[in-house]
Order: C-alpha cells, then sequence, then structure tokens
C-alpha cells in the first residue's frame, strides 16, 4: 500500500471525504475520530492487516501521521 | 411499538454464532405507512433484527465488558421485500471478539430465499447501566431450556 491508498483507506474508517485528511492532520480536526472511530479503527487494523494495537499504539494516535507510522512499522506501508 | 425484534433462538455457540426466528405480525404498526397497500418491513428494522440476533451470541458469554450494542452498520444489503406473516430465518456469525468491540456477519432468510444480509460492528455497555431488572428474555429462555 502506497500513502495515498493509506490515506485513503483511512478516510474510509473515519467516514472522511477523500482529500480532506493529511499526516498533519490532528485528531481533533477529524469528527469521525471519537471513541467510536478509535475503536472502528482498531477493528479495521486488525481485520485488513491483521495488526493488533497496543495500548501504548492507541494512546499515542494524535495525527493521522501516527497512524501512517504504524502501518510503516507493520510493514502495511511503502516507505 | 416494543422493540423485540427476535422471538427465539434455534441454536446458539456463544461468541461465535447464532440463529434465530422471528414472525412478523400482520398488525404491526408501521404497515399503515411502509406502504399502504404494498405492505414491507423496512430494512433498516431487518437490519435490528440481525443486530439483535448477533447481540444475544455475545451477550451469551456473559463478559465483563457487558452487553452488546449496535455501534455502526459497516455494510447492508437487501434483496427480496419481507411481507406480514413472513418467517425470518436470522443467522449471525462473530467474526472479531475483543474486550472492546466485536464484528458480526449476519443474514437472513424466508423460506430459502436470502432477504438482507449485513456487517455489523459492536460496543459493550457496562450491565450497571441498565435498569437492574433488565433481562433478555428471548436469550433466557434460551439458555434455561438448553441447560434442563
Amino acid at each position: 500500500m502506497d500513502r495515498q491508498e493509506a490515506l485513503t483507506w483511512i478516510g474510509e474508517v473515519f467516514e472522511e471525504a477523500p482529500g480532506r485528511i493529511g499526516p498533519t492532520t490532528a485528531r481533533e480536526e477529524v469528527p469521525g475520530w471519537d471513541s467510536l472511530g478509535t475503536l472502528s479503527l482498531i477493528a479495521a487494523f486488525d481485520e485488513r492487516f491483521n495488526i493488533q494495537l497496543s495500548e501504548g499504539d492507541i494512546e499515542g494516535m494524535k495525527h493521522i501521521g501516527d497512524i501512517l507510522e504504524i502501518l510503516q512499522r507493520h510493514g502495511a506501508l511503502a516507505s | 411499538m416494543r422493540f423485540l425484534l427476535v422471538d427465539r433462538i434455534l441454536s446458539l455457540v456463544p461468541g461465535e454464532r447464532i440463529e434465530a426466528e422471528r414472525t412478523i405480525p400482520h398488525d404491526e404498526d408501521y404497515f399503515r405507512d411502509h406502504f399502504p397497500g404494498f405492505p414491507v418491513v423496512p430494512g433498516v428494522l431487518l437490519t435490528e433484527s440481525m443486530g439483535q440476533t448477533a447481540a444475544k451470541c455475545l451477550d451469551a458469554q456473559a463478559l465483563p465488558r457487558g452487553k452488546a450494542m449496535l455501534a455502526r452498520i459497516l455494510s447492508a444489503s437487501f434483496r427480496q421485500w419481507v411481507r406480514p406473516g413472513d418467517v425470518l430465518r436470522l443467522r449471525a456469525t462473530i467474526v472479531a471478539n475483543e474486550d472492546r468491540f466485536a464484528t458480526a456477519e449476519c443474514d437472513a432468510t424466508v423460506g430459502t430465499v436470502a432477504v438482507a444480509q449485513a456487517k455489523l460492528f459492536f460496543s459493550f455497555v457496562p450491565l450497571a447501566d441498565f435498569a437492574p431488572d433488565f433481562r433478555d428474555r428471548v436469550l433466557d429462555e434460551f439458555l434455561s431450556g438448553a441447560a434442563r
């Protein structure tokens, strides 16, 4: 998956329009990134990539770029 | 109207899969509007029936996380009309089951005809948040019968 595909996937999880989010977009700027959005993201990581997020991962996600970094760390995002 | 959209459980493996049934009453109030002369069960109620079925499968585990609550409709499709008097067969398979969320793949049939399917996402609410005397009669009846 390349960066643009990853952003599209993240946008789908948060029900955000394509092109509205980027690596520097903060959690507070994404209406769908609420508690349900976080649960949806955890489930989507597991279902799509078989990645189980740690509590540290979850606590540390403040920007879209943090999600991209997790994808990259697990080899799901081409560097 | 009451909102109990599952009549009885036919088979159940807690946290894994469930099969249940509901007969659509002829006198449901919404048939007056949905639609005059062409009464059909709204898709949203079919989704809720599948959701209640899957939730019973999760609740049967009786885990400390609490009661399963439909939080997101990941997908849903409605393939055939469901009419007054139809007997809905409801099935759910739990495909993800974690401490904080669960996902279920559900379908509904009438006879041999597939009428609806949905992929549903659940979160959990502690039982302490509900009325102390809140019980799931349908689930209790099945579990008490299975225990005999």
